[in-house]
């Protein structure tokens, strides 16, 4: 049965909005006309699949530690409190600051402390839903106690069909959990594919997931994702974004218990007429929570990029450090690189920084590769085979290896030999 | 030293408190309507075309919605827009009317007291009219034009250049306060600078008088021509202090090839302003404006002047302070537009949010496909100086040329408690030692003014700490 | 010694932001030979590296440099690196998002004779750094990025033993001061001779990197100038004495010309 086409707006909205001009605060998501729901997914859990927890469950629990943490502290008696929970008096009271509607929304999530009203995915809920129709329901893989597991999940779309998968990861205290996610396409007309995935990473567990996209410039794509740590929890992510007509990745972060600690690595490549979108939000509420957003990507051709990447040091958090850096590497005329890195503080015991170096390859660069013999040109070019082979060698699986070997040879030649 | 945290209580904030009663003003139920700006336009007897404007705007004010992104604009009161606009409105301040705690502001901060009334904005004004005119007539010899912008209109040889750029840089569309600014505008400076003509002293508004109104919706339009060279400091760091709450001025600057135009200005209002205002200017081949800006005071503040770097190897930069105390939420920043080749832009801020306070630093940098071979840096630090605060940092980028650099770099915290503890190991108080770290965070920015405004911001960051200890 | 040298440079006057560095040098190294470039730090022997190599950061004012029987003036950096030069930095500049040894394969490919596929490839550059006891993990890394100064040292000799030029110019000039680095260089340098029949200029203000090597020619440069040439008997005489006499007689040549 073919399906009508979908306009999912205000996806991957950044949560503290700029200058709508920028059109930058959101992206909007069409999904094509005419596609056949299908559900192509693999999912190779080995015994992790399971049935008897569930991603609510470990949320109720820790909402319930927390509660039973804080019930003896005082309410919270913060100017900006105050302003979130009364009608703006403007000026006639000169004590109260004047909230914009982010400000007044994030007081009142800190002033709450609901773990499961704060859970959010990257990309959002409208894109969660869909996700979640498409998939038809949500495998739970759990690591249990202690235990070291892995799961690999393969997505594929064939022409004129919109596929998707919906996993929650629950790993339990002190369990470590390897997860890759492929979402792989080389379909010529319009597809739609995507996954959504909710993690629950438990006191002291260990997380590593790894996402490849390497779907072709017929797909469009949304690969959106939320996280709970608890704490000492440490979870990586490395997303590797390759190809694909439209990709969306959205990732949001709710570092809640203390010490928790993840870190996100995001290589991106896009040429031709591609467009890559990415939301990362990371909430830091536990105290010395960690985080690090690192991105590199190279534009070329007349593609677009945007990326939003918002550290929150959230009122409580002390100690906790932030810091995201981006380079991007603009290797052709008419390309369109937005990046918006955001820090956002209610928190003084707090170190957060940000960088971004975008443009091309800098005079030093490029005299040191032409004294090894590189002209301009092929520096540029270097820039994006190596981005290739770094897929490829690092590549987790020998499916996903493909998957870059495929792409490589398109645009490298001897990739292959190469990188034998 | 005592394990307990000293909590860095607010400045005694009945310096800058007072209001007026209710039957100050003549409240009008009726909000803005055609005929009132029509009435104002008659008033000043301008020429038909402004009346037009006027009216265009007023419609586009009318149609815009509020920002949704920024500080809660809730507590405005638009309604008495009209009470401040209104050419009978009656302002009844005198010297006398302001409250005592004002005036020894003024005195503290080292301000001469002949300009202290003008400060305050309460009209009458002594011998700093005679301080403007000397300054007039050095500039006029030199061929440069300064006066007020209504002054302006009225001569046949200016009317014609202030329409062709009157509100150009800033269009009723860009936002709702440019419209109703649009609308509404009264007063403000008129510069021009002819060619190849420099100014070696900077000209300073604040020594000029505006009767008419206190600066509420002033409309500053500066002309540097091809190869002239202009300082301009507008306000200062003391309180301003105005009838109404809300500030909605103008500003254009339009920048000639290889000219050169430095604009500085302390904004500090009193603490009820919601300050809306907006500054932009355009440099041509070669040309370069200079933004040094700090903002103190106001409730509520929304402050990015932009840069539009139109023609090629212009350049741009911007080096601004923001200071938020109790009580207040201020979102300032800067916009660039990269339009041209090689063209250049630094950005470089600093934030401190204290008591409560809210600071935002909001930029975006755009670079449009013609910016083949241009640079900007952005470099943004927050300082955050208790953890009842708030400090956000927004920075927006937008590249679409190649062969381009961008930098950003941005950092948030506090004061490292060792760095404190130095400086109370050689003898310093807290309190001193607070105020000297805040100081050495502001120094960008003092560096940047004439030596008596510097002095006046840091007497004025030394009166933002004060107390501030417990 | 051949009639032609293989590096010819002529009345080389060069300058930075109208800034001129280098005052008329002269200088010529023939194929094979092992030459040494002194004089007391900013006395111009780095800048001296990269004017040869065509930094774009410099202007060349007047003068000709020739290599291998070719002007080589106006040619780009990389030109003159496939030409057969070598400059080899102090440290290698960060290439972020590159990993060495996608830079290496970049930088061999379309060299005749040295341009290797695939596997052939990867077992050269494992020698190479077997022989400088440098770890393969680095070849994974991103070029230059978080490299120890030992490490990047090495990343620079790997360079010099792949690229097999016919004339290397090392630029050591902080290298004594760093035992490791002094050791990566020394045994980069040995292996670079007994591979190749390529010359050799080196350029530091620390004699103790030249222990060990036979030095053909010593060129000590003073406020931009060679102000003296001779053979290696020079370098244990300026080890006792070190450069300040040159300096002298440079200043004093200066006021000399500026009083007349």
């Amino acid at each position: 049965m073919k399906m009508d086409g979908m306009t999912i707006r205000h996806a991957s909205a950044m949560p503290a909005p700029t200058w709508s001009w920028l059109k930058m605060n959101d992206v909007t998501v069409k999904i094509p006309d005419g596609l056949e729901r299908t559900c192509q997914v693999e999912i190779e859990a080995g015994d992790t699949l399971d049935n008897t927890t569930s991603f609510e469950s470990a949320i109720a629990r820790l909402q319930e530690r927390l509660d039973a943490e804080r019930s003896d502290a005082r309410a919270d008696s913060r100017a900006i409190c105050v302003a979130a929970t009364r009608k703006d008096k403007g000026a006639e009271d000169l004590d109260v600051p004047a909230l914009s509607s982010y400000e007044k929304r994030a007081a009142l999530s800190e002033m709450a402390g609901d773990v499961a009203a704060d859970f959010e995915t990257g990309i959002g809920i409208n894109a969660r839903a869909y996700l979640n129709f498409l998939a038809g329901g949500t495998a739970v893989l759990a690591a249990e106690a202690g235990e070291t597991e892995q799961a690999n999940i393969r997505v594929t779309a064939e022409n004129g069909t919109a596929s998707g998968a919906s996993v929650d990861i629950i790993a339990e205290d002190g369990a470590t959990f390897a997860v890759t996610i492929s979402l792989d396409s080389t379909a010529e007309q319009p597809t739609f594919m995507g996954s959504t995935l909710r993690v629950f990473a438990g006191r002291g567990a260990r997380v590593d997931l790894t996402v490849y996209v390497t779907a072709s410039d017929a797909v469009t794509l949304m690969e959106d994702s939320g996280f709970v740590l608890d704490e000492d929890a440490r979870v990586t992510v490395r997303h590797v974004v390759l190809a694909g007509g439209f990709t969306a990745t959205g990732l949001a972060a709710d570092l809640r218990g203390d010490r928790s600690r993840i870190d996100v690595e995001t290589s991106y490549l896009a040429a031709g007429t591609e467009q890559r979108d990415f939301n990362y939000v990371i909430r830091h509420r536990g105290r010395k929570t960690l985080s690090n957003m690192d991105a590199n990507g190279v534009l070329t051709g007349s593609s677009k990029k945007c990326l939003r990447g918002t550290i929150d040091l959230i009122h409580g958090a002390k100690g906790a450090e932030g810091a995201e850096r981006e380079t991007v590497l603009l290797a052709n005329h008419g390309v369109d690189n937005k990046t918006i890195p955001t820090i956002l503080c209610d928190e003084d015991d707090v170190a957060g920084n940000h960088g971004a170096t975008i443009g091309h390859v800098r005079p030093e660069q490029l005299f040191y590769a032409a004294c090894r013999g590189l002209s301009q040109e092929q520096t540029e070019a270097l820039f994006l085979s190596a981005k290739l082979e770094d897929a490829a060698l690092r590549a987790p699986n020998d499916a996903i290896r493909a998957h870059v070997v495929r792409l490589g040879n398109q645009i490298v030649p001897d990739f292959e030999e190469e990188i034998a | 030293m005592a394990k307990n945290r000293t909590e860095v209580a607010d400045i005694d904030r009945s310096l800058y408190d007072f209001s007026y009663g209710e039957e100050g003003f003549e409240r009008l139920d009726a909000g803005l309507t055609p005929d009132i700006v029509r009435e104002i336009s008659e008033r000043k007897n301008e020429p038909a075309w402004m009346l037009e404007r006027r009216l265009k705007s007023l419609e586009i004010y009318h149609n815009t919605p509020n920002p949704t992104w920024g500080p809660g604009i809730d507590g405005l009161d638009m309604d008495h827009i009209v009470t401040y606009v209104k050419p009978n409105t009656d302002q009844k301040a005198d010297w006398d009317s302001v409250p005592d705690d004002i005036k020894n502001t003024f005195e503290r901060l080292g301000i001469p007291e002949a300009e202290r009334s003008y400060l305050a904005g309460v009209g009458a004004q002594y011998d700093s009219e005679l301080v403007y005119h000397n300054m007039q007539d050095t500039a006029s010899k030199m061929g440069i034009v300064y006066s007020g912008i209504e002054e302006a209109l009225h001569e046949p040889k200016w009317e014609a250049l202030i329409r062709e750029k009157f509100m150009t840089l800033i269009p009723p569309t860009d936002h709702k306060f440019a419209a109703l600014h649009g609308a509404v505008w009264s007063g403000g400076s008129f510069v021009y600078v002819p060619k190849g003509v420099k100014l070696d002293f900077p000209l300073q508004s604040y020594f000029r008088l505006n009767a008419a109104g206190a600066g509420q919706f002033e409309h500053t339009l500066i002309i540097v021509e091809d190869d002239a060279d202009l300082h301009f400091i507008e306000g200062c760091s003391a309180p301003k202090y105005n009838v109404a709450n809300l500030h909605a001025g103008a500003v254009e600057l339009f920048v000639g090839k290889r000219a050169h135009l430095r604009y500085s200005t302390i904004e500090n209002w009193s603490k009820n302003m919601y300050n809306l205002n907006t500054k932009r200017a355009r440099c041509e081949e070669e040309g370069e404006i200079e933004w040094i800006s700090g903002s103190f005071g106001s409730h509520v503040g929304y402050l990015y002047p932009m840069s539009v770097l139109a023609g090629r190897k212009s350049r741009s930069s911007f080096t601004g302070i923001t200071f938020a105390g109790a009580g207040q939420n201020l979102d300032t920043g800067c916009k660039v537009v990269l339009g041209a080749p090689d063209t250049t832009a630094t950005v470089e801020t600093k934030s401190i949010s204290k008591g409560g306070g809210i600071s935002t630093f909001r930029s975006s940098i755009v670079a449009t496909p013609a910016a083949e071979g241009s640079a900007a840096s952005v470099s943004c630090q927050s300082l955050m100086l208790d953890d009842i605060s708030r400090s956000d940092t927004i920075p927006a980028m937008d590249i679409r040329a190649k062969n381009v650099d961008i930098g950003h770099e941005a950092t948030i915290g506090r004061i490292g408690d060792d760095k404190v503890f130095y400086l109370m190991s050689r003898g310093m108080s807290e309190e001193e030692a607070r105020t000297m770290i805040v100081n050495g965070f502001a120094n960008p920015v003092s560096k940047e003014l004439p030596l008596e405004y510097a002095v006046e911001m840091n007497n004025l960051i030394k009166l933002e700490m004060e107390g501030a200890i417990g | 010694m051949s009639a032609t040298p293989l590096l010819s440079i002529t009345g080389l006057t060069a300058s930075v932001d109208e800034k001129t560095i280098l005052h008329g040098i002269d200088l010529d190294v023939a194929a094979g030979e092992t030459h040494v470039l002194m004089g007391p730090n900013g006395a111009g022997k780095s800048t001296m590296g990269h004017v040869i190599m065509g930094d774009p950061v410099y202007t060349v004012n007047e003068g000709t440099i020739t290599f291998d029987g070719q002007d080589i003036t106006d040619l780009s950096p990389d030109k003159r690196s496939r030409a057969g030069l070598f400059l080899s930095f102090q440290a290698p500049v960060e290439i972020p998002g590159v990993p060495l040894s996608s830079f290496l394969r970049a930088s061999i490919a379309g060299r005749p004779g040295l341009e290797m596929k695939g596997k052939e490839f990867r077992r050269r550059v494992k020698e190479l750094a077997a022989e400088l006891d440098m770890d393969t993990a680095y070849l994974n890394r991103e070029l230059g990025v978080g490299f120890s100064g030992g490490e990047k040292k090495k990343v620079e000799m790997l360079q010099l033993l792949l690229l097999q030029p016919k004339l290397a110019i090392l630029d050591e000039t902080d290298s004594g001061l760093d035992v490791d680095a002094l050791g990566v260089v020394s045994r980069g340098m040995d292996a670079y001779r007994r591979s190749t029949d390529g010359s050799l200029v080196i350029i530091t203000h620390n004699t103790r990197i030249l222990e060990h090597l036979e030095v053909d020619r010593v060129h000590v440069m003073v406020n931009g100038r060679i102000v003296r040439e001779d053979d290696a008997s020079l370098i244990p005489w300026i080890d006792a004495n070190g450069f300040d006499s040159f300096e002298r007689e440079a200043a004093e040549q200066l006021a000399a010309g500026e009083s007349r």
